[in-house]
């Protein structure tokens, strides 16, 4: 155990006790999405189309269902008839047809590796002989999947029901550009022409996975009275429930989801892909079935975060103020329309104040699967050609790349792109702890670089729920609805142990399904640490008000004489000061005799606030191979109160890596016909322990003073500077600007030998 | 399909299972044995999730058919702890807060201890090569590999004679 | 009172219109008022908006709109 070591006056909040479901995670008891098993379970697979782009024209099932052991079979035949209705997924939104298709193909597959048909046998070996018996006739179609090709002209139109949104007047012609979003204010043609030193270029990035180990996997029980469960892994169980309801034509209260603990999401299980597959694989059965993705299978039809095409263009003075920028992205949006376009043109500069911009932002619709959210969905790229052209106008006027950044940085107060003012935001203070980071003045060996770049991430509330209840020893349970997926356990438990003031070890807490609490939206946007735990914190208070009542009618005081602390109630009332009632005594006097202990509290909490970052990277280049290695790196965070930094720190580290790796290496591999050729870890190459060091964190630590514990949500926005830092880490490095992500060896030996 | 009769030593206790021809020794924990702390992350040896010790040689277990076991030794992420008492691996995974998610622990677990029965004392860099097996998202490796050293020094401390 | 329509929804919704001038007790008023102007938009304002009353994010609809001077319409912003 270590040593407390907040800066405030708490007693467990910002320390590091042992998470209160580690032990089971050690040992391999948890069960996780693959792991469970209902009695007399059927097992499911999924026929997948080996087409990049195609319309189905008949498949013929009569083989498969005529196989022995198999039990059922669906295809998107079986799918009811949805509206198009808009629903919430995650904190973003789709068409609820899109959904449906995505899960099951109804008239063309979008992509390779897009769901046409499923079946539910005795054995996976029965179930996956049985795919190859089923017969699908495809009429092959035109592909797509870069971004500039399917905005040309004769391009293939993956729907014709998608017009252009956010232009006016809406276009009577279908296309690939779902949506394109332009804000900014001032005058930018004006200041740009004014500046004393302009930057321009061109700046991509791959789309890439958000490579969580665990594949999507579930249960579903359909039973005769219309009754469905479910146990599922994901970042919000109440998700799958409504996605499930919708999508089948079935009442919420229907289905009871049951949170299996999760193998990592990133945004990318806060959607559906099986659950409604495997539920109609278990109506038409009679028997619970499972259906599990293979790794392939997550690769080809789940995820992933949008590619980018990015042009910057950025003005400034002599003096280092960002006078004007003038920037238009165009984002991969996969086979159906995503809401990245949005928050990548809002966040884009929202961490500086700059007097005249435009921002527009399109999203492209492409025979890839559907884009999802994968942390601060839409930052990270187009921060990523912001801090690169920021990075160039310090080179060209010859000024620290720290002091720049102060020169333009956003403060408490200063309004984003919306006109929305920030709130208590510590850019300022993390780019000062930066510059006193003895990283930053380090020396550099030959062949290295020192990239910085900075990055913002609005963050979210949302509804949460919370139940607090007192067992009759005294001890405390939590339950919320929240998955944990990076030990918010820890941190309700925490919250609850000091807002009740007992001992951390007397807490635990438990998620429940869907039918034991009320609804939580997902664990995901920065939210479950601040919202959830907003909802355990008034629901800890609310008993703390109720016994206190009941101390007093013991003590026949009034409740206003009756005070809370470490002892449990304490008697204020004159002469009987001495009196103290600790919560196991009130737990075991007043059970029986009032009434059982307990609260719950559903929040939707405002005053969440933006985070903001910092990282420094130094690589080192191999000029004869071009290979680019992360040699030292740190990240600097605006967190707010960390409630358990250990899990504040690992959602920084684990961030940074991931942009270490989408900047590096990572990148889908299509080939011609438009199939994946790495839907697999080791040509999908995310980082191994051995290509990164320790990542350094440094915490800074400005309290929220819209949350009892000063919390702001820190899981998303680590994942937003890394691109920029390690892209201008190499670039200083090579001797020469990439703007290209992934940095892969190939390209920087390259640029390294233009003449070679 | 006719099935293989296997018979293996498992966490120290004999064991015996049907498989097909064609099932993977992670298969057969899995869903024979109800050996479930073994993960499938990717099943094709590329990201250590299934990671166990057969005849005292780390192998990722979605590789090596269940056939195979005849006659070995197996030693999954269950039997790391002896009893109810924590291997100092895993007590200094909890202490570090080296696991977010979870679902990478126990192949983790079982390559750390693994290296740690062959090298008491690895650098930083013995370390990350030899985990580089064993795909981990969530946390970018810091904290895992600094409760390795941990555990390293606690079992060296262990084994010095007072 | 003013309201500022941002993108998408100011050519999705309101003809290319970012400013608005309506009046509204509360946010469920606004998207009545909202709803008049372009039938439809109330269908996904539940899950594709989110308001700001002089500055502040407010998720309850039910927040009153006595005093306020600006209310600015956005989207919800998708997190991971």
């Amino acid at each position: 155990m270590n040593a407390p070591e907040s800066k405030r006056a708490f007693r467990y909040v910002g320390t590091r006790p042992v998470r209160p479901d580690g032990v089971e995670k050690v040992t391999g008891k948890a069960i996780y999405g693959p792991d469970y098993q209902a009695a007399n379970m059927l097992h499911g697979a999924i026929l997948r189309s080996p087409h990049a782009h195609a319309r189905v024209r008949s498949i013929d099932t009569k083989k498969a269902e005529a196989l022995t052991g198999v039990k059922a079979v669906v295809t998107g035949a079986d799918f009811p008839t949805t509206e198009h209705i808009i629903m919430a997924v995650g904190e973003s939104s789709s068409d609820l047809v899109h959904l449906s298709r995505n899960c099951m193909a109804q008239d063309k597959v979008l992509y390779d590796g897009h769901a046409v048909a499923a079946v539910a046998a005795t054995s996976d070996e029965i179930a996956r002989e049985a795919l190859d018996l089923i017969e699908v006739d495809y009429e092959v179609l035109p592909h797509v999947l870069g971004i500039e090709e399917a905005l040309a002209d004769d391009a293939p139109v993956l729907h014709d029901d998608v017009f252009t949104k956010g232009v006016n007047p809406t276009p009577d012609k279908p296309s690939n550009a779902a949506m394109r979003v332009e804000m900014g204010k001032g005058d930018p043609e004006k200041a740009m022409a004014d500046a004393d030193v302009t930057v321009s270029g061109r700046y991509t990035c791959e789309a890439v996975h958000q490579g969580y180990i665990e594949p999507h996997a579930c249960v579903s029980a359909w039973d005769s009275d219309g009754q469905v469960r479910i146990w599922a892994s994901s970042q919000g169980h109440f998700a799958v429930r409504s996605l499930t309801a919708k999508i089948l034509l079935i009442s919420e209260a229907d289905i009871r989801v049951t949170p299996l603990e999760i193998g990592g999401g990133f945004g990318g299980k806060t959607t559906i892909y099986l659950e409604p597959v495997a539920t109609l694989l278990s109506k038409k059965s009679g028997r619970p079935v499972r259906l599990a993705m293979s790794r392939a299978e997550v690769f080809r039809a789940s995820g992933p975060a949008p590619g980018a095409v990015i042009d910057i263009t950025m003005g400034a003075n002599k003096d280092g103020m960002i006078t004007a920028v003038d920037m238009e992205f165009k984002y991969h949006a996969g086979a159906y329309p995503a809401i990245t376009a949005h928050s990548g043109a809002s966040s884009a500069l929202s961490h500086y104040t700059i007097e005249n911009s435009r921002v527009i932002g399109w999203e492209v619709l492409c025979n890839r699967p559907g884009t999802k959210a994968y942390r601060a969905p839409g930052a990270p790229q187009s921060i990523y050609a912001v801090e690169c052209a920021l990075d160039e106008i310090a080179e060209k006027l010859g000024m620290d790349k720290i002091e720049i950044r102060l020169k333009n940085a956003a403060r408490p107060g200063d309004p984003n792109i919306m006109g929305i003012p920030q709130g208590e935001i510590g850019y300022v203070e993390c780019l000062e702890a930066a510059r006193d980071h003895p990283h930053w003045s380090a020396p550099l060996g030959p062949n290295q670089g020192r990239g910085i770049a900075g990055g913002a991430w609005g963050n979210y509330g949302g509804p949460s729920t919370a139940q607090v209840s007192i067992a009759e020893d005294g001890t405390v349970l939590v339950t919320t609805g929240s998955p944990d997926i990076g030990g918010s356990r820890a941190a309700m438990a925490m919250m609850a142990a000091e807002t009740l003031q007992v001992p951390y070890e007397k807490v635990r807490v438990a998620i429940a399904d869907t039918s034991s609490i009320g609804y939580s939206m997902v664990t995901g946007g920065s939210r479950t640490t601040f919202a959830t735990g907003l909802a355990v914190t008034n629901a800890s208070n609310e008993i703390i008000e109720n016994l206190k009542g009941r101390a007093a009618n013991i003590w026949e005081v009034n409740a206003s004489e009756v005070a809370w602390g470490e002892e449990g109630a304490v008697c204020l009332a004159e002469g009987k000061t001495d009196e103290t009632m600790s919560l196991a005594a009130l737990a075991a006097r007043t059970t029986f005799m009032v009434g059982a202990i307990g609260a719950e509290s559903s929040v939707n909490p405002g005053g969440f606030l933006p985070g903001v970052g910092v990282h420094i990277c130094d690589t080192e280049v191999d000029p004869e191979t071009g290979h680019a290695k992360v040699v030292r790196y740190t990240a600097i965070q605006d967190v707010g109160q960390p409630i358990h930094p250990d899990y504040v720190e690992g959602q920084m580290q684990g961030g940074a890596v991931q942009g270490i790796g989408w900047a590096l290496n990572e990148a889908y591999l299509y080939n011609d016909k438009g199939c994946l050729d790495n839907p697999g870890f080791l040509d999908y190459r995310m980082p191994v322990a051995s290509d990164v060091p320790m990542i350094d964190t440094v915490m800074v630590e400005k309290f929220n003073p819209g949350h009892p514990y000063g919390i702001k949500g820190v899981g998303e926005v680590p994942i937003v500077p890394p691109l920029g830092a390690v892209a201008c880490s190499v670039s200083e490095a090579a001797g020469v600007r990439m703007r290209d992500l992934p940095l892969t060896p190939d390209r920087v030996h390259e640029a390294m030998h233009p003449d070679d | 399909m006719s099935k293989i009769h296997v018979t293996t030593t498992i966490n120290g206790d004999e064991s015996e299972f049907l498989c097909t021809p064609g099932e993977t020794l992670l298969d057969a924990l899995r869903n024979r044995l109800g050996l479930t702390g073994s993960k499938e992350g990717c099943g094709s040896g590329d990201c250590g999730a299934c990671t166990v010790v057969m005849d005292g040689q780390m192998v990722c277990s979605c590789l090596v058919l269940a056939a195979e076991a005849q006659g070995t030794t197996i030693d999954t992420v269950e039997g790391v702890a002896e009893g109810s008492e924590l291997h100092p691996v895993q007590q200094k995974f909890l202490e570090r807060g080296a696991l977010q998610c979870g679902f990478c622990t126990p192949g983790f677990i079982v390559a750390s201890k693994a290296l740690l029965d062959h090298n008491p004392d690895p650098s930083e860099t013995e370390i990350r090569y030899w985990l580089a097996g064993n795909l981990c998202r969530c946390t970018g490796y810091d904290k895992i590999v600094r409760a390795v050293q941990d555990a390293a020094a606690e079992l060296r401390q262990e084994r010095t004679p007072a | 009172m003013r309201i500022v329509v941002m993108p998408p929804f100011d050519n999705e919704f309101f003809g290319g219109k970012d400013r608005l001038d309506l009046e509204a007790g509360n946010l469920f008023g606004m998207v009545r008022e909202l709803d008049a102007l372009s039938p439809g938009f109330s269908d996904v304002a539940g899950v594709r908006a989110q308001f700001a009353i002089d500055g502040v994010v407010v998720p309850d609809w039910s927040t009153s709109l006595a005093g306020a001077s600006e209310v600015i319409l956005l989207p919800r912003v998708g997190g991971g």
